[in-house]
């Protein structure tokens, strides 16, 4: 028997983890996309903690969705990097000013 | 029902025992007397010619981008397979639009050709 | 036995995560990745949702961390000029970071969401957790399905679109067309009348 507790202050730290991440990695956007699968791991964990401790089966549901909308988030966002990288010869997000005014 | 997964985790313990005592016997019982000639990279005899690291082609990207859907639709399968007796007919028609736009996506990509290795 | 396991894997994850946004090299921050992922599987079998545990390990560990592998090594980017301002905005993510888990934190504790002390219950043995998924998944959840459909299909189009590139100065073999080729494709017989060569005939003959 495990604390609903345990399960959510381990999601927070992980969800803390992926934004430190995002802060400290923001030079790559490789890294970025990690991190976002972090948070996002995070997400997943609160969900299925609350759903097994309400006794509801929609959280596992609505993870099972959010597995699927962030692989195909991570196969296109890491299509654009390639087009990226084809393009402009590196992926350093400062780099990335072509729009700037 | 947990009990059902301690052949599992034991399985984990024994494959990390597997992996990590060989290893560790090697770094702490193998003598290890290193040298300039010893240490550097070593090509068939020239000196290394590149870094180690190859770039892939990018066709290998596609193949595994969409390995990951059809992956996907696999698992969706898979509960859907499990309690196809209890939805029935409405199980199957909401499967077969499913599958079906999947299929307009593999169609899709059969005809652009990104399939073919050339 | 239960608490031991899951501290161990969670501690095992938070390891894992803190290697994948600390370390230099994208290679191991993906393995790291992975084996953050490993254990997250690990702990959601813990908490009952076995299906889902398969299906991170299936989904995430054999499909998009091999992405993610793939285009690491596709892209062969230097590791020294990436981290570089790492340094500079440690400070800034460290604090961003610990007031984010302080505030989260002090939700989950506080007395008024009274979250302390909830147990998660034990599954009993006769559920059966795909079953139970499936049975809502393509009834009551039948639109948000087809929508992942939709989802899934815009991945397919948008990724071919993107990255998909025909080589125009490759030379490949057809082979339907191979095989269907006719003769007259290839092979064109000219009728004409034959021409004397010129040296042969002599000087006199020539005409004009």
């Amino acid at each position: 028997m495990i604390e609903l507790s345990h399960y959510l202050i381990l999601a927070a730290l992980l969800f803390s983890l992926g934004v430190a991440g995002i802060f400290l990695n923001r030079k790559n956007v490789i890294l970025l996309l990690m991190c976002v699968e972090l948070i996002l791991l995070a997400v997943n964990i609160n969900l299925i903690g609350f759903s097994t401790y309400m006794g509801d089966i929609a959280g596992q549901v609505f993870v099972f969705f959010i597995l699927t909308v962030a692989a195909a988030e991570a196969a296109i966002g890491l299509a654009i990097v390639v087009v990226l990288f084809r393009s402009r010869g590196d992926i350093n997000v400062a780099a990335l000013d072509a729009m700037r005014g | 029902m947990l009990e059902n997964y301690l052949p599992v985790l034991l399985f984990i313990l024994v494959g990390l025992v597997f992996g990590v005592v060989p290893l560790l016997a090697g770094f702490v019982l193998g003598p290890r007397r290193p040298g300039a000639e010893k240490q550097s990279p070593y090509e068939c005899g020239f000196e290394a010619f590149e870094d180690s690291r190859m770039k892939f082609d990018v066709r290998y990207y596609l193949v595994a981008i969409l390995f990951i859907i059809f992956d996907l639709e696999i698992a969706f399968l898979f509960p859907w397979a499990v309690v196809l007796d209890d939805i029935g007919l409405f199980g199957i028609l909401a499967m077969g639009l499913f599958v079906g736009l999947l299929l307009v996506g593999f169609l899709y990509e059969w005809k652009k050709g990104a399939l073919e290795w050339e | 036995m239960e608490q031991a396991v899951f501290y161990l894997f969670a501690a095992i994850l938070l390891f894992a995560a803190t290697m994948v946004i600390t370390v230099r090299n994208p290679v191991q921050a993906a393995l790291f990745l992975v084996l953050a992922f490993f254990n997250a599987a690990v702990l959601w079998v813990l908490a009952g949702a076995e299906f889902l545990g398969i299906a991170l390990v299936v989904v995430y560990v054999g499909a998009v961390m091999v992405l993610f592998l793939f285009v690491v090594m596709m892209l062969d980017i230097t590791v020294a000029p990436v981290r570089e301002g790492f340094a500079r905005y440690l400070p800034v993510g460290l604090v961003v970071a610990v007031l984010m888990a302080l505030q989260l934190g002090v939700v989950i504790l506080s007395d008024e969401v009274a979250l302390v002390g909830g147990l998660i219950p034990e599954p009993a043995a006769d559920v059966n957790n795909i079953r139970a998924i499936g049975g809502v998944l393509y009834t009551v959840y039948v639109y948000p399905f087809e929508i992942a459909a939709v989802i899934l299909l815009v991945a397919i189009i948008a990724a071919i679109t993107l990255t998909l590139r025909r080589r125009t100065n490759m030379k490949h073999q057809d082979i339907p067309e191979q095989l269907n080729v006719h003769k007259d494709d290839r092979l064109r017989v000219l009728k004409m009348e034959t021409e004397r060569r010129p040296d042969r005939g002599g000087v006199g003959h020539e005409e004009g």
